[in-house]
């Protein structure tokens, strides 16, 4: 076993390192979080439409988006996504990086979340329930923590996020004792970002649930 | 000249003829070139010289090496001498063509555009892969550990490509092996991808001292004997074949790759056992059919049509041949018990998550409303704390971590499955907690226990199910670890054989029956249960909608 302040000074030596890896799964998530909600949002709108054959053409895409594990999703947009692309006749040449095709991947699971809950909010504002319709904010900001935490998955197909700089600071020091203070440590970034936020949320749902309550 | 040919010719007729009358079986032309080699007496291999060590010049000059071996074991066999004439890759098919040399024997892939232009005797004897030539304190353990990592090659290798595309390798590409090796060396890379047999012979040197190359060998190509094209089906053909079948059934090939320090090769271990496996009357199991090939299933499975084959394996070339859809584990029996291990761990993982999810998330809701004060804090916390460890680094902490400081190597199957069932039990404890909250708004000296868990069904099912449903999308997790799932068995499949789209696309349609029919399985449960306890007082919406996104 190391001892303590060695251990400390290699996580400090690294955290800028790890940091930066971090804010990579910050960046998917905010990617993947806009890209999900934008989809979902199309599709509530569908839901509530007086068309029929609209309620349920958004239906069949929302239960084809509930169904797909983005785990399996980054695997194929890995694949069979290009790197690069060129705009047809433009000339313009778009990139995929690895880390993108993750955020798209993770936004499949957004998309799901995003038309369910948005219709639900959509018809309580319909019915003048606004207090009610709010709660969608501080349950996708819950959502958006989930896909934080999701995001670390993108390591899998090799996206230099926190886990995989987890996994090259170990192999840069060689030293097998530090795995466990390094993941650790990797845990401790997601724990500190996400438990603040949410606490916060669940005050926001409790104080728009009791006014919900109140005017009903 | 014409005539000295034909006088050759009859000979070889004269000789070869007593051959032919060997038990029922299959008829062979007859050998112009068979008859040739007994004539002169002598049977001329071409050969390599510069391939330690299966073909190289030993302290004294003389060619030597694995392959000479073989060619002097032939040569002993049809009773004649041996003449060596060394070849190089880029000559040995055309002295072959031109008639200078009876046959090939010099590390020859066999490959569709070789088959073109010589024959390739069947069975293959050796095999040669691509694997990674790795510095001492690499920890690389796997091929899905490269992923996205930087990885060196040298420029106009066949298998560059391809490898990038199948592994996802950030490749740098060095103008030769010399300047590759030496960046690995550096460090500016993880490893040099390479033929397996030429690594092979680098880390027998003093100066690669310490080197490694773990990862087994990819995209395998088999080596074949070489003879002309024109003695396709002829006597020479099935007398080679025969030999390379017996050297395979008293692994003779296994014992010369021992005596010459070689690596041991899964091709020659499989290959092995295939050839040595007998039916169940006892009879050979590779045996020549009717038209004198060996069955299918002890043939280069690459080179099959769907003429060769029957049943699915039919159905499955058919459509490769007709469509170009290469659903390789319709086909290939390997592939498809690859694929359906795969399918089966992941039924597996799937069925112990959810058991165990609602097993723990049931036990955390006791245990927080339990009347033992310090223990109920204790779980209330670690469930909070457990709700905020995405499950990939925890799997990581315990496999790797808590792993490394107690020596003990945990099962990776068994971890992944805690892990997720820990995240997800704490999701499920929430959504019982939660309902509980509500339940005593009514009895308000309800609590949470065994027996009285099921009158939460009304507020807890909703949260509950949702998060059983998305721990079955999460099982896919394993495949970080080498656990052998459905992903896993598909990207493996996807790198031996290429067809990225097919298998892509198969699998994808897989997971999502599997997440369909568990999504009716759960909601059918939960509406049974829910309708059970109809007589409860309704009340508003459920409690919080907590959806566990976590794919």
């Amino acid at each position: 076993m190391m001892p303590l302040g060695e251990i400390l000074t290699y996580l400090y030596t690294w955290t800028p390192f790890l940091l930066t890896g971090f804010a990579l799964n910050i960046l998917i998530s905010v990617v993947a979080m806009a890209v999900g909600t934008a989809v979902g949002w199309l599709l509530a709108l569908l839901r509530v439409s007086p068309h029929p054959r609209r309620v349920r053409f958004s239906l069949m895409i929302t239960e084809f988006f509930r169904n797909i594990p983005t785990i399996v999703f980054q695997f194929y947009l890995v694949f069979l996504l290009p790197v690069e692309v060129i705009v047809p006749s433009t000339g313009i040449i778009l990139t995929f990086p690895a880390w993108l095709k993750a955020a798209l991947a993770l936004a499949i699971a957004v998309v799901g979340f995003t038309s369910d809950n948005l219709t639900i909010a959509m018809e309580e504002w319909k019915q003048g329930n606004h207090t009610a319709a709010f709660l969608f904010i501080p349950s996708w900001t819950s959502y958006a923590l989930i896909i934080v935490m999701a995001s670390s998955t993108a390591s899998i197909i090799g996206v230099s996020e926190l886990m995989s700089r987890c996994n090259t600071v170990i192999n840069a020091i060689g030293n097998t004792n530090l795995m466990l203070p390094i993941y650790l440590y990797a845990c401790l970034f997601f724990f500190g970002f996400c438990y603040p936020l949410t606490l916060l949320m669940k005050r926001i749902s409790r104080i728009l649930e009791t006014r919900h309550a109140g005017t009903t | 000249m014409l005539l000295c040919a034909l006088l050759f010719c009859a000979a070889g007729l004269g000789e070869v003829r007593p051959a032919l009358s060997q038990p029922a079986g299959p008829t062979f032309a007859s050998s112009e070139r068979l008859g040739l080699i007994k004539q002169r007496g002598v049977l001329i291999v071409g050969v390599k010289t510069d391939y330690p060590p299966f073909g190289m010049l030993n302290s004294s000059g003389e060619p030597v090496g694995f392959e000479h071996d073989l060619a002097a074991d032939i040569a002993r066999r049809l009773g004649v001498g041996l003449r060596k004439v060394g070849v190089t890759g880029s000559n040995r098919l055309e002295k072959l063509q031109e008639g200078e040399i009876d046959l090939v024997l010099a590390t020859t892939g066999d490959t569709a555009e070789r088959r073109k232009i010589a024959t390739m005797i069947e069975p293959d004897y050796y095999a040669s892969g691509v694997t990674l030539f790795m510095p001492p304190n690499e920890n690389v353990k796997d091929w899905s550990d490269t992923r996205g990592k930087k990885v060196c090659a040298s420029q106009g290798s066949y298998y560059n490509r391809t490898m990038q595309q199948r592994y996802l390798l950030d490749l740098q590409i060095y103008n030769n092996a010399r300047d590759a090796k030496l960046a690995v060396r550096d460090g500016r890379c993880i490893g040099y991808l390479f033929d397996n047999t030429a690594i092979m012979n680098d880390l027998a040197k003093p100066e690669w001292q310490g080197y490694k190359a773990p990862l087994p060998p990819v995209m395998v190509t088999p080596w074949a004997i070489a003879i002309a094209a024109r003695e396709r089906g002829s006597e020479f053909e099935k007398v080679l074949g025969d030999i390379v079948a017996d050297w395979h059934r008293t692994g003779f090939l296994i014992e010369r790759e021992k005596a010459w320090n070689i690596a041991p090769s899964k091709f020659l271990a499989d290959t092995h056992d295939l050839w040595q496996r007998k039916d169940a009357d006892g009879a050979l199991f590779c045996k020549r059919g009717a038209d004198g090939n060996w069955n299918a299933e002890c043939r280069n499975k690459v080179f099959l049509a769907s003429a060769d084959v029957s049943g699915l394996a039919h159905a499955g070339l058919w459509l490769n041949e007709r469509t170009g859809i290469n659903l390789t584990p319709l086909y290939d029996s390997f592939d498809r018990m690859q694929f359906l291990k795969g399918l089966a761990t992941t039924l597996l993982l799937t069925v112990l998550c959810i058991l165990g999810s609602l097993v723990l998330g049931i036990a955390g809701a006791i245990g927080a409303e339990s009347r033992i004060p310090v223990f109920a804090r204790v779980i209330r916390a670690s469930c909070t704390l457990a709700r905020m460890t995405p499950p990939l680094p925890s799997m990581y902490v315990v496999l790797f971590g808590i792993g490394s400081l107690c020596g003990i190597s945990f099962s990776a199957m068994a971890v992944v499955v805690w892990c997720l069932c820990v995240y997800t039990g704490a999701g499920v404890m929430t959504a019982l907690l939660d309902a509980a909250a509500t339940y005593r708004t009514w009895h308000p000296e309800y609590r949470v226990r065994l027996f009285e868990v099921h009158k939460l069904a009304r507020w807890a099912s909703g949260p509950v199910t949702a998060a059983l449903i998305n721990v079955s999308k999460a099982t896919m997790m394993a495949s970080a670890f080498a656990v052998p799932e459905l992903l896993s068995a598909s990207t493996a499949i996807i790198s031996e054989r290429g067809n990225v789209g097919v298998m892509m696309n198969a699998m994808l349609l897989t997971f999502l029956l599997i997440v369909f029919c568990v999504v009716r399985l759960l909601r059918y449960v939960e509406h049974r249960v829910v309708r059970e306890r109809r007589q409860m007082p309704r009340q508003g919406a459920p409690v919080s909608l907590d959806v566990e996104g976590n794919a």
